[in-house]
């Protein structure tokens, strides 16, 4: 296929947090506002004064003082985030919307908080006089009880301290059109992944995968324009003639912004035509609805609560469903196969990820491959071996079932 | 000189031997079998205390697990098909005495009688959970769900039981399901646990996580569970792993389950609301689901004997932190407290030992008796013990003279549930519900984490036993932080690491050793005891 | 009588006695521990290492067996 004009780009912005189109927002007087979790509704962030940045800490293998404060024994991701702070990777950040959703995420953002206790001492780890960091606590459920609490924690810990620290409007005319914009970006990146579902797709998994990380990363109104480009360039982008996968699957787990781990499952002969990870589109691509009657923060409240497929939901039609809802992403997909990968250390995707491989394959006649990762795969030998063995099951019950 | 060595003789035959490193003291790591653990023979602990010791609490126990089966069980014959189905009840109820033994050793006078009572409460109530789960489970009555089936809920084990007061008036029991296969075995018998670890990696699961609830998934896995009620309720206390763990058990058990959630920020007053309201929820599921009656005279009636005991052992910490007239030693504390406040009132057993406690205790204050004369640093443990060796504790006191005072276990539901109003009720039940086990202060928030030097000081510690659970992420996730207070602090502390119930990973040797080497290289002390140093009990229970 | 009585009393006495010294015996050496350590509980883990269990992985996981249980409180 002919490369996409501004993948060297987007590939380019991926290389620091603090981007070119983050530096850019900034110089144009904007806030950068960090978070790690999807529970965090990006939305909120993007409010008109203000952009949203999911923390990534690219190319960070060894995070060496980060791991003297959080050990060795809790997720990479966590600790490289750490390590990059403490590196000054975050001091463009004027704030943190942190949420408890995971331990390690949590500690992390405990760290470079300023707690002003006696206790102890804040470590001033944010080298930036307006930074401030403030935890929202996120439900564990769908029901009405959990929208309630909801809302009424994104008001007090996400819109009021914006406003309060910097001016932010936040009312619900700026919500909407934070809504609008953002459902924007939604529009355009399911438009390009749609592309995935095609017999022989226009766009590899690892495209797709840097698009949306930028997505998650730079500031909506500077990343639109690329995106509208290329949206425009999928409509006529030609597929190579020979198909160059030998089987589709879908990537679900944990937490993943390596897209380098995509091209390194498509090197082995998968496409990863769907992404059902933290940071994949599934979830946070789906549009957000504005429902009469309901004001624009209770219906972000109950989107990012009813969207969400994350191990952490706790009830138990919740817990059945959500492999039912794998299987249908595969199947609307149209892929062969399902890999569930889990972070080292990540307690909820370990478990998922063990219950996934049985049901998937038992009662949805799924192939699966259940590895475990780290959040930078420097090692990728064994990987690739696992990815390998993999494709050639997949091809063999293919041939057993004489397709 | 004869005269001399037969005076001697007779005061170590009447006292005991001295507890000193000099020639002629008690040198109890002698009293072992290389590897196992057993005892080549009980200590001689003077006539008084040997005799105390073997009547009762050695014989008064023994008895009392027999004649509590008999008052418990609705079937004695129940009791021993249980004990056939299920390991983790014949592994770890008959070793029951080793127990005591390993928590009471070198123990003397009031410190021996007092922490005595809280192990015969806990074993006591251990015994009252057994007999109802053996009632009830169905495994062990032709596949019947009985009338006790149909009055049993279950609970994952860190939910509080205060939550099911409302419903015992009805004839309604609350069982902790994993209370007494997995928290109670790891410290009878660490030797069983292994199963269920071993049983859930097999499935694929990660030897990372949490291996308190890699054992919970793991009794589902060698369905070790009994079948002995129709629902099933689960919490998020304390971490991702616990909420993970219920995934799997959720496809296993197979039966209706109620999800009970506790806000990760609790010490946001915004929080409660919405935490009021899942309880009654989870009170509206229980009572559909089981034809359950709320019932506000049941919950009274039940709160105001709990406050009591909390009361009570506010009265023990206040003799705790002020004087050394404390009996009772550092495991039978921490246990004691962690058993009760999970199982909540479903009995007697947690008022009658506390009053005779408080009856040892008194006298002690009365005559000034110094319960723990050889200590030579008062401790406070902090963070999650390791439950294979609950009993270090015990250890090092006779080995170096620390004497924990407290532990952080003890001090987690550290409050009274108003019963004057249902509102004030329900308000408070929410804090109490949030500062669960390891919630508060391991896996909670910054601010409780380091309340440690507020506890500290209030229990007069000049030294800290630092517990690093290598599975934690909670507590590993803020491991930097507590080395830098404690250099800017100027405390002692040592670090203990452990994996929870899982012997394998640490070793009870390692553990001594590495609390040896903090005790010989930075305080330059020598042993109390030096036979204690070193001995190889890795099979022991 | 007097002296049947003091016989019973005595041998009363003997047996009381003869159990306690026994009760010691095990006490003190550590009997009971040594029993179960090396004689039931590995017979009793024999016992449950061939147990015959219920392959749980067979359970069924029907997505929509239980409901969504909510509540208005």
């Amino acid at each position: 296929m002919k490369d996409l004009k501004h993948l060297i780009y987007f590939e380019n912005l991926l290389q620091e947090a603090n981007n070119e189109l983050v530096q850019q927002g900034k110089k144009e007087g904007l806030r950068a506002i960090g978070y790690t979790c999807y529970f965090m509704p990006e939305v909120l962030l993007d409010l008109p004064g203000c952009f949203s940045v999911r923390l990534r800490a690219p190319r960070c293998v060894s995070p060496d003082i980060a791991t003297y404060y959080l050990s060795g024994r809790v997720c990479h991701y966590a600790r490289s985030l750490m390590e990059r702070a403490l590196e000054g990777g975050y001091n463009f950040l004027d704030a943190q919307m942190a949420t408890e959703t995971c331990t390690a995420t949590c500690r992390f953002q405990e760290h470079i908080q300023q707690k002003h206790l006696d206790s102890v001492d804040d470590m001033r780890i944010i080298d930036n006089d307006d930074f401030f960091c403030e935890f929202t606590d996120i439900p564990f459920k769908n029901t009405e009880n959990s929208y309630q609490h909801f809302e009424t924690q994104l008001r007090a810990h996400v819109l009021t301290p914006l406003h309060e620290h910097f001016g932010i409007d936040v009312s619900d005319e700026a919500l909407v059109k934070a809504i609008e914009e953002h459902n924007e970006v939604c529009r355009l990146i399911n438009e390009i992944g749609d592309y995935r579902k095609l017999d022989n797709p226009t766009i590899t998994g690892y495209e797709f995968h840097v698009i949306q990380l930028v997505s998650l990363t730079c500031p909506k109104h500077l990343i639109l324009p690329y995106l509208r480009e290329t949206a425009e360039e999928m409509k006529t982008r030609e597929p190579d003639l020979k198909k160059n996968f030998r089987c589709k699957v879908v990537l679900a787990g944990s937490e993943n912004d390596d897209p380098d781990f995509t091209k390194l499952v498509e090197s082995c002969g998968a496409l990863v035509v769907c992404d059902r990870f933290c940071y994949g589109a599934v979830e946070s691509r789906v549009p957000i609805v504005l429902e009469e009657g309901k004001s624009p923060l209770r219906c972000v409240a109950e989107h990012y609560l009813k969207t969400s497929n994350c191990p952490r939901f706790m009830p138990q039609d919740e817990m059945r469903e959500r492999k039912m809802r794998l299987a249908n992403l595969a199947k609307e997909y149209h892929a062969d196969g399902i890999i569930i990968a889990s972070n080292k250390f990540c307690e909820y995707w370990s478990y998922e990820r063990v219950i996934d491989t049985f049901i998937l394959k038992r009662d949805f006649g799924l192939p699966v491959c259940s590895i475990e990762k780290e959040y930078i795969n420097a090692a990728s030998g064994q990987l690739r071996t696992r990815f390998q063995a993999f494709v050639e099951s997949v091809e063999i019950k293919h041939i057993q079932e004489g397709k | 000189m004869a005269k001399k060595t037969l005076g001697k003789a007779f005061r170590d035959f009447w006292y005991g031997k001295p507890h000193s490193a000099e020639e002629g003291g008690r040198r109890l790591g002698e009293l072992y079998e290389d590897k196992t653990g057993l005892l080549k023979h009980r200590e001689w602990r003077g006539v008084k205390d040997t005799f105390y010791y073997m009547y009762m609490i050695w014989g008064y126990n023994y008895l009392h697990m027999v004649t509590d089966i008999l008052k418990f069980s609705n079937n004695p014959i129940d009791f021993v098909k249980g004990t056939w189905r299920y390991r983790w009840m014949g592994q770890t109820y008959l070793p029951v005495i080793h127990w005591f033994e390993r928590g009471l050793q070198g123990m003397r006078g009031e410190a021996l009688y007092a922490s005595a009572w809280h192990y015969r409460a806990m074993v006591s109530a251990s015994i009252h959970q057994i007999c109802n789960f053996f009632n009830a489970d169905t495994r062990l009555h032709g596949g019947k769900q009985n009338d006790a089936y149909r009055h049993t809920i279950y609970a994952n084990e860190t939910t509080c039981g205060t939550l099911f007061y409302p419903f015992m008036d009805d004839g309604y029991q609350y069982i902790p399901m994993e209370m007494i296969p997995y928290f109670v075995t790891c410290h009878v018998n660490s030797h069983t646990v292994l199963n269920y670890i071993d049983a859930v990696q097999s499935l694929g699961l990660p030897g990372d996580p949490c291996p308190m609830c890699q054992a919970e998934s793991g009794l589902f896995v060698l369905d070790d569970v009994p079948d002995a009620a129709p629902v099933i309720i689960t919490c998020n206390e304390a971490c991702d792993a616990s909420v993970s763990t219920h995934t799997l058990q959720d496809w296993f058990a197979d039966k209706p389950l109620f999800a009970l959630p506790v806000p990760m920020q609790f010490d946001d007053p915004l929080v409660k609301k919405y935490c009021m309201k899942e309880i009654e929820e989870m009170w509206r599921f229980v009572e559909e689901q089981t034809g359950a009656r709320f019932s506000w005279e049941s919950m009274v009636k039940r709160l105001e004997r709990q406050n009591k005991l909390q009361r009570d052992e506010w009265e023990k910490w206040e003799v705790a932190s002020k004087t050394n007239n404390y009996p009772i030693n550092g495991v039978a504390q921490a246990l004691f407290r962690i058993y009760s406040t999970q199982y909540g009132i479903q009995g007697s057993f947690w008022e009658e030992a506390s009053e005779k406690v408080k009856q040892i205790m008194y006298k002690c204050v009365q005559k000034k008796i110094n319960t723990f004369p050889q200590t030579r640093h008062r401790v406070i443990a902090w963070s999650c013990a390791p439950l294979y060796f609950s009993n270090w504790c015990t250890w090092a006191y006779n080995c170096w003279g620390l004497n924990v005072i407290i532990n952080m276990d003890s001090l987690m539901f550290d409050m009274e549930i108003r019963t004057d109003s249902y509102d004030h009720m329900l308000e408070d039940m929410v804090t109490y519900h949030m500062w669960a086990p390891m919630r508060r202060m391991a896996v909670g928030g910054m601010h409780h984490i380091f309340e440690l030097w507020d506890y500290m000081e209030r229990f007069n510690c000049d030294m800290v036993a630092m517990y690093d659970q290598l599975q934690c992420k909670g507590m590993q996730g803020v491991h930097g932080l507590f080395e830098d207070e404690f250099r800017k602090r100027n405390i002692k502390a040592f670090w203990i690491p452990h994996a929870l119930p899982d012997c394998r990973t640490v070793s009870r040797a390692e553990i001594r050793r590495q609390i040896n080497d903090y005790m010989t290289t930075v305080m330059h002390e020598e042993p109390l005891d030096p036979s204690l140093l070193d001995f190889d009990d890795s099979m022991t229970w | 009588m007097l002296k049947s009585l003091c016989k019973k009393l005595l041998k009363l006495l003997g047996v009381f006695f003869l159990a306690n010294a026994a009760l010691f015996v095990v006490f003190f050496f550590d009997l009971d521990g040594k029993l179960m350590f090396n004689v039931v509980e590995p017979f009793l883990k024999k016992h449950y290492d061939n147990m015959e269990r219920r392959d749980v992985l067979k359970t069924p996981y029907d997505i929509n067996k239980f409901p969504t249980y909510k509540y208005d409180t």
